[in-house]
């Protein structure tokens, strides 16, 4: 077939630019594409691979054994949760936990950070110093606060005790079903502190100082200027800092899994510790699974609904 | 932020690290072989274990048992693997899970029938009825599941009244307490010594720490055949029992640590003469002797209830070779070989309690093993079921609400048989 550039269409013309595109694109990219690809590869076999997984496994009565029969129940593992106390326990134990927590190290984590966004004698090392919980390990503040918080012989216990007599000689916080879940949170909270201290400063070191200054000239006082101006432009920090600590609320899963296992009676059980229980002691693979996916589906609509409530943009 | 996403993909990661271990060590296992198989034929097996790495158990089965395993069997090498034991049955099941298990595992006693129901194990029908006069009965029932057998008995154990004679004499008595009755007396009394002391401590509630006093008064938690929960765990005797112990926790008798959150140790409190009884498995002498030599102790049958009857909890340990093991032969042979008495007498002597009868008043193992062989005679495992670690749960609860005053023990324990029953029949 013979084809003279007369009988070139324009589109084919098109086509053969746009293919010659593709192929420069392809090629000034491929290196970024090379670089991405080992992250990718590990992402897809360490955490989308398993996700996927544990999908198919939630609609199975799954069978850890590979050579054993696995039957398919269908929903039945999602109808179950749904009839399970010890499950809604678990939920309303991360939503309150979850509530709390984020709540208090918003607002905590904001004050230090306006405390320590000024001139201040050795201000560096307070900034080391609230951070400092945020880098150690879970486990190792958790056992911290086991020693903190023991019945007895602990020094809250001694100092709240034996010291002011605030409380009875023989309280116990993490034994308690009513203060297991509080000392949790106490917990919670103090470990994050530090990372919100960051966030807001980072916050509020991007607020023009301007905008201050042109309001004192107008005569506003510290509490307008935080409510008028700081409070408003760090709404995207804060909504920022609202997601992704909803997230980790909600995915709690150490401090109470090496402090009291759940209980005393489910009081500080969450949902992971919930699932992972039923997974490994119990080898209900499936119904953890589920349990987990019950999970994700809720932090994702929470982290939808946050995102729209606190988009409007604010413009001075 | 980095912290609440490792949280979350905390449990992937973990089956994930336990999978990927284990593939790389049956890997490095599976290299070894083809390279010593070119000279002589060698087979190599995993053994997992939870013995303590610096325990004398531990220093006896790697310095004399499996060396005495490869003089026998020159052609097997034995890896053993010490993995602890809060994370063994996790391990286990990922392994499983991977297809990438060890080949001889020592299991707890309570966990065998739930790894038979999925078939992670190898059935030895066939040993067991060549052998089966040689074991203690008890430990032997704790490889029975549903008609058959899978493992063998490897250790065994119970627990006994340990009772600190300096307090005992202190409060004017000459003699251990035999019966709930005189337990209850001396433990008050005991008590009421120093506001630090008390009668009894108990490390927790789970259903080793309470079925002795349960079994004691005539209670139960199931029929024999663990069939039925209702009419047995909810028995007057059984609820007798429970309303005993909160009374004793009620008036101090009882030490107040067992709720949990607290770092008070029974054993040490012990030790340290500061509690008057504890109820301790074989391990306890050679630790009591290492860590608080000057005390003054001795060891006692569980005191009898109201019907006149001691029964304390069976432990132990069973041996099972893995039905995903590549060398079930070779693991075989190490099985038997470990419930032999080449290797059941050294670990006895170092206080690993042997299930052969060949072994009972054997001059070798501790004098002190005959407290417990005495109370082993009328010793009761936990229920023998594939569900048996959600029934330690659902007791745990429920002795909960009972010494929290949330329930009284009879409706705590009523609503502990409903929940249990549909678990039995499944």
């Amino acid at each position: 077939m013979e084809i003279s550039s007369l009988d070139r269409s324009h589109a084919g013309t098109r086509i053969e630019r746009r293919y010659g595109q593709k192929v420069r694109a392809f090629r000034r990219y491929l290196p970024v594409y090379l670089f991405i690809l080992p992250g990718m590869a590990l992402f897809g076999l360490w955490t989308l691979y398993p996700l996927l997984d544990a999908f198919v496994m939630s609609f199975f009565n799954w069978n850890p054994n590979p050579v054993a029969q696995s039957p398919f129940v269908g929903l039945q593992n999602y109808l179950e949760a749904f009839s399970d106390p010890v499950f809604w326990q678990a939920f309303r134990n991360v939503v309150f936990y979850t509530a709390v927590t984020v709540a208090g190290q918003i607002i905590l984590g904001l004050a230090v950070a306006l405390l320590l966004n000024r001139k201040l004698f050795a201000l560096g090392f307070f900034r080391v110093l609230y951070y400092l919980p945020v880098v150690t390990s879970w486990v190792v503040v958790s056992l911290v606060f086991a020693f903190l918080f023991s019945s007895s012989d602990g020094p809250v216990d001694w100092f709240l005790g034996d010291v002011l007599h605030l409380i009875p000689d023989t309280q116990s916080w993490l034994g308690s079903t009513t203060l297991a879940l509080p000392t949790l949170m106490i917990l919670g909270i103090w470990k994050g502190i530090g990372w919100n201290m960051v966030i807001f400063l980072a916050g509020l070191q991007s607020i023009p100082n301007e905008l201050y200054e042109a309001a004192r000239v107008d005569g506003a006082n510290r509490w307008t200027l935080f409510h008028a101006i700081t409070l408003p432009l760090l709404r995207p920090t804060i909504t920022f800092a609202v997601v992704i600590l909803t997230m980790g609320g909600f995915g709690s899963f150490i401090p109470m899994f090496v402090l009291t296992q759940g209980g005393p009676l489910h009081s500080t059980e969450t949902l992971l510790t919930y699932a992972f229980s039923n997974a490994f002691s119990s080898f209900d693979f499936g119904y953890a699974a589920a349990i987990t996916y019950i999970f994700a589906f809720v932090v994702f609509l929470l982290a939808l609904i946050q995102i729209r409530l606190m988009r409007r943009k604010i413009e001075y | 932020m980095q912290t609440p996403i490792s949280r979350r993909r905390f449990l992937e990661r973990s089956a994930q690290l336990a999978l990927a271990g284990s593939a790389a060590g049956s890997f490095l296992a599976a290299c070894g072989n083809t390279t010593t198989s070119s000279s002589s034929t060698k087979t190599t097996i995993t053994f997992w274990n939870a013995y303590n790495v610096t325990d004398p158990e531990n220093q006896t089965l790697l310095t004399k048992v499996i060396p005495a395993f490869q003089q026998k069997y020159p052609n097997i090498v034995v890896k053993s693997q010490n993995i602890p034991y809060n994370s063994l049955l996790q391990k286990l099941i990922a392994t499983v899970a991977g297809g990438a298990g060890p080949d001889v595992v020592r299991s707890d006693i309570i966990w065998m029938p739930q790894l038979a129901k999925i078939g992670a194990l190898v059935p030895t029908d066939d040993i067991v009825a060549q052998r089966k006069s040689e074991f203690y009965p008890g430990p032997l029932a704790t490889c029975a599941y549903k008609g058959k057998y899978y493992g063998l008995p490897l250790d065994t154990n119970t627990r006994v009244m340990f009772y600190g004679k300096k307090l005992l004499s202190e409060v004017g008595a000459s003699q251990p307490p035999t019966t709930t009755e005189e337990f209850q007396a001396l433990s008050a009394k005991i008590s009421a010594l120093n506001k630090n002391f008390y009668g009894y401590a108990e490390g927790g509630l789970d259903a080793w720490n309470i079925l002795p006093w349960i079994w004691s008064f005539g209670g139960a938690v199931t029929n024999d055949d663990y069939t039925a929960a209702t009419g047995y765990i909810n028995s007057p005797q059984s609820v007798a029992a429970l309303e005993y112990l909160v009374n004793l926790y009620k008036t101090r008798a009882l030490a107040p640590n067992l709720l949990g959150g607290s770092s008070y140790s029974p054993d040490d409190e012990f030790g340290k003469g500061h509690v008057g009884f504890i109820l301790e498995g074989p391990w306890e002498p050679p630790t009591l002797q290492q860590t608080y030599s000057s005390l003054q102790y001795a060891m006692a049958l569980v005191p009898a209830g109201p019907g006149g009857s001691s029964i304390s909890v069976v432990g132990g340990e069973d041996i099972a070779v893995m039905s995903s093991s590549k060398n079930i032969d070779a693991a075989t042979t190490f099985m038997q070989f470990m419930t032999s008495e080449a290797a059941q007498v050294p670990l006895g002597e170092v206080g690993q309690m042997p299930v052969l009868t060949s072994l009972t008043n054997d001059s070798r193992m501790p004098a002190y093993f005959s407290a417990f062989a005495q109370q082993l005679q009328t010793a009761k495992p936990r229920p023998v079921t594939p569900n048996y670690t959600k029934i330690d749960t659902i007791l745990t609860n429920a002795f909960n609400l009972a010494f929290r005053g949330q329930a009284s023990a009879q409706a705590a324990l009523n609503s502990a048989a409903q929940q249990i029953d549909p678990l039995l029949s499944a």
